[in-house]
């Protein structure tokens, strides 16, 4: 298990890393998700070991990880550009932590070849050891990469936007191998992105990053319908929040008057939070019985293909998002400036306490 | 006017025109047209200025050589007279020593300068103002450079009085001026920074991720300077040793102001040769330098292939 404790790491002034508290458990894939600038690549090379914290511990097995060399460490690295060795064949990319490692390096030729050789066929590429790795495409660079770490059997891999420099449909192709590799090695991913669906797809756990503190570690349905807090809200891009203040137990917030659920103490600064799909539209006289509306303008639509988002401005000038399933439209015919009734069931929304 | 129907001379040949040449086509001479005209005033200097007085020098090494004058009646006793001279072939060996010293010299001196600067200085500014600060010497005049040497080396110079003062030696090192040594040490000061600049540029090209990938791999900063840095900057090496060797091999100035005229070169044979109108022999010692340089050149383009490196 990798373990991170007040790990803080500051960059002159600025905080990259704020005493932040994650582990890791053996065996699990996470994914890191976080706002780019957050901090995310920060913490894996804190645990790499190519930069060093300021305070806070990590540690793998209960054994001491900061302040140790980088080449001492046993953990993989697999790095967003690929970082491949441009002098050298796929083959040889691959053999080099083998060969070349100051810990457990392997002098008998036939063993290097045989173990490159099967990291080649775990990631699909057995026929291409000879090429120069100037000569493979993008996603066969990306898989020598993931080879070339996982030939060398780390206690824990780290991924830096591994699939960030390629395109959609090798994307998604390589989400799903990237889980199945995992699932065969039994070995733990750290995954670090910036897109939410990547994280939410890839991850048995996703964690949240956010102002230099995990915000939220949860599998991803849990969090992707309860969000814990705004910042996990936020980095969902799934959840309208609605700033207000309680009083009388209503919520006053910028959009009107709200009810809300729960009891909550009068001048209590809070967020309340509907999720892009809880929300419909119609005229301000028709919203159904039993939920709760506010008006805001149609502003503009944006067509996405299996999905629609639909954009209006509160009158505060409060940006709000619909999405609508194009299989199962639930939106009226909209008129950008036209004033329209958002309503939502008190059931899906979410209260957050604190100021925004 | 009605003369629509009697075609004037030029019309069909430009509609003609017109339908042969797309657009594209048109395109592609005009690019064509403009890198001829950009290939020209190269291609003419090379030929006036090189072609032309090397296949010249070719031909005079051939010609007949008396006292004061060459006549162009062809002969091989030019060429004979050389070949058979210890003097002067004994010159073509000390041009190789010097030549391989002075590479081997550049070579040690300048890669761990090269290596600070490519890999340890991550600041591109600082990287840029210490490259610059190597080429600072080149301020002054080539001769003042090689000259300064003489305050340093000689047997009353700077470093035989700090030796003696030191007591590390009773009298003072003759060997630091007016031999081979001064002459190599020269070479190695001016040559340096052609050395530098190349390597230089091959390293602080190598991607930060490629070593931090090599460290996350487990390998040490030994082994990752040997197989990842080393061979990466190997065409930086082979530039700045073809710097090196061409200017080092054509060498006669150091030569003559370090040497005390006890170190003879080729290109110093060639001066000396000039100096007494001896045109045929300067000639034949001007074709056997060019035959060096050119398997030199030719050598070290075999190691690296520095077309992949562009």
């Amino acid at each position: 298990m990798l373990e991170l404790k007040g790990v803080t790491r500051l960059y002159g002034d600025v905080v990259a890393l704020d005493g932040l508290d994650l582990s890791v458990p053996d065996d699990t894939y996470l994914s890191l998700l976080g706002a780019s600038g957050s901090g995310k690549t920060t913490l894996l090379r804190l645990i790499a070991g190519f930069e060093e914290p300021d305070r806070g511990e990590v540690l793998l097995n209960g054994e001491r990880l900061d302040g140790k060399p980088t080449h001492l460490r046993d953990i993989g690295f697999v790095f967003q550009n690929f970082a491949l060795f441009s002098h050298l064949s796929v083959a040889e990319n691959v053999a080099f932590g083998l060969r070349y490692r100051e810990v457990g390096r392997l002098e008998n030729e036939a063993a290097i070849r045989e173990r490159t050789q099967h990291a080649l066929q775990l990631v699909g590429l057995e026929d291409f050891g000879h090429r120069g790795v100037g000569e493979i495409s993008g996603g066969q660079r990306q898989r020598v990469a993931l080879a070339r770490t996982l030939v060398t059997e780390p206690r824990i891999v780290l991924l830096d936007e591994p699939l960030g420099a390629l395109d959609a449909n090798l994307r998604a192709r390589m989400c799903d191998e990237l889980k199945s590799i995992r699932e065969r090695l039994k070995v733990s991913f750290l995954h670090v992105t910036g897109s939410e669906t990547e994280a939410l797809t890839m991850g048995d756990t996703v964690a949240v990053l956010a102002e230099g503190k995990i915000a939220q570690v949860d599998d991803s349905r849990s969090l992707f319908t309860q969000p814990k807090n705004p910042a996990s809200a936020r980095h969902l891009n799934a959840w309208n929040l609605l700033p207000g203040v309680v009083k009388g137990g209503v919520l006053h917030a910028s959009v009107g008057k709200l009810p809300i659920g729960e009891q909550v103490a009068d001048n209590t600064s809070v967020q309340l939070a509907v999720r892009f799909d809880d929300i419909g539209v119609c005229a301000p006289s028709d919203v159904p019985a039993g939920h709760d509306y506010f008006e805001a303008t149609y502003v503009t639509g944006e067509f996405n293909g299996p999905t629609a988002l639909s954009f209006f401005r509160t009158p505060d000038g409060e940006l709000i998002q619909v999405v609508d399933h194009l299989s199962d439209p639930r939106l009226p015919h909209l008129e950008e400036g036209k004033s329209y009734a958002l309503f939502f069931s008190p059931d899906a929304a979410v209260l957050f306490k604190g100021a925004a | 006017m009605y003369t629509n129907d009697k075609k004037s001379p030029g019309t069909p040949i430009l509609a003609v025109n017109t339908q042969a040449t797309s657009p594209a086509a048109a395109r592609e001479v005009r690019d064509r047209r403009r890198a001829f005209l950009l290939l020209t005033p190269g291609v003419l200097w090379m030929l006036l200025f090189m072609l032309l007085p090397l296949g010249m020098v070719i031909y005079v090494s051939f010609w007949t050589q008396t006292t004061f004058a060459v006549k162009p009646d062809l002969t091989t006793a030019s060429w004979e007279q050389f070949l058979s001279s210890a003097t002067y072939l004994s010159a073509i060996g000390t041009t190789l020593r010097v030549w391989v010293i002075v590479l081997l010299a550049t070579l040690i001196v300048g890669y761990p300068v090269a290596l600070f600067i490519g890999l340890f200085v991550k600041n591109r500014t600082l990287q840029t103002a210490l490259l610059v600060a190597c080429v600072i010497p080149f301020w002054t005049s080539f001769l003042i450079r090689v000259i300064a040497w003489r305050p340093m080396l000689g047997t009353e110079g700077a470093i035989n009085i700090i030796l003696m003062k030191l007591g590390i030696i009773s009298d003072p090192l003759s060997f630091l001026l007016f031999s081979e040594f001064s002459v190599i040490v020269g070479m190695t000061q001016i040559y340096c920074v052609f050395m530098v600049g190349p390597i230089t540029f091959m390293i602080a090209r190598i991607d930060e991720s490629v070593i931090e990938a090599a460290r996350d791999l487990g390998a040490s900063f030994g082994t990752i300077f040997r197989r990842i840095v080393l061979p990466l900057s190997l065409p930086g090496v082979i530039v700045g040793t073809i710097f090196v060797s061409v200017m080092v091999l054509g060498e006669f100035a150091t030569a003559a102001s370090l040497s005390g005229r006890k170190v003879n070169l080729l290109g110093n044979i060639i001066v000396s040769q000039v100096g007494s109108l001896k045109w045929a022999f300067a000639a034949v010692a001007g074709v056997v330098l060019t035959v060096i340089i050119t398997v030199v050149i030719a050598l070290a383009l075999r190691v690296v292939d520095l077309r992949k490196e562009m």
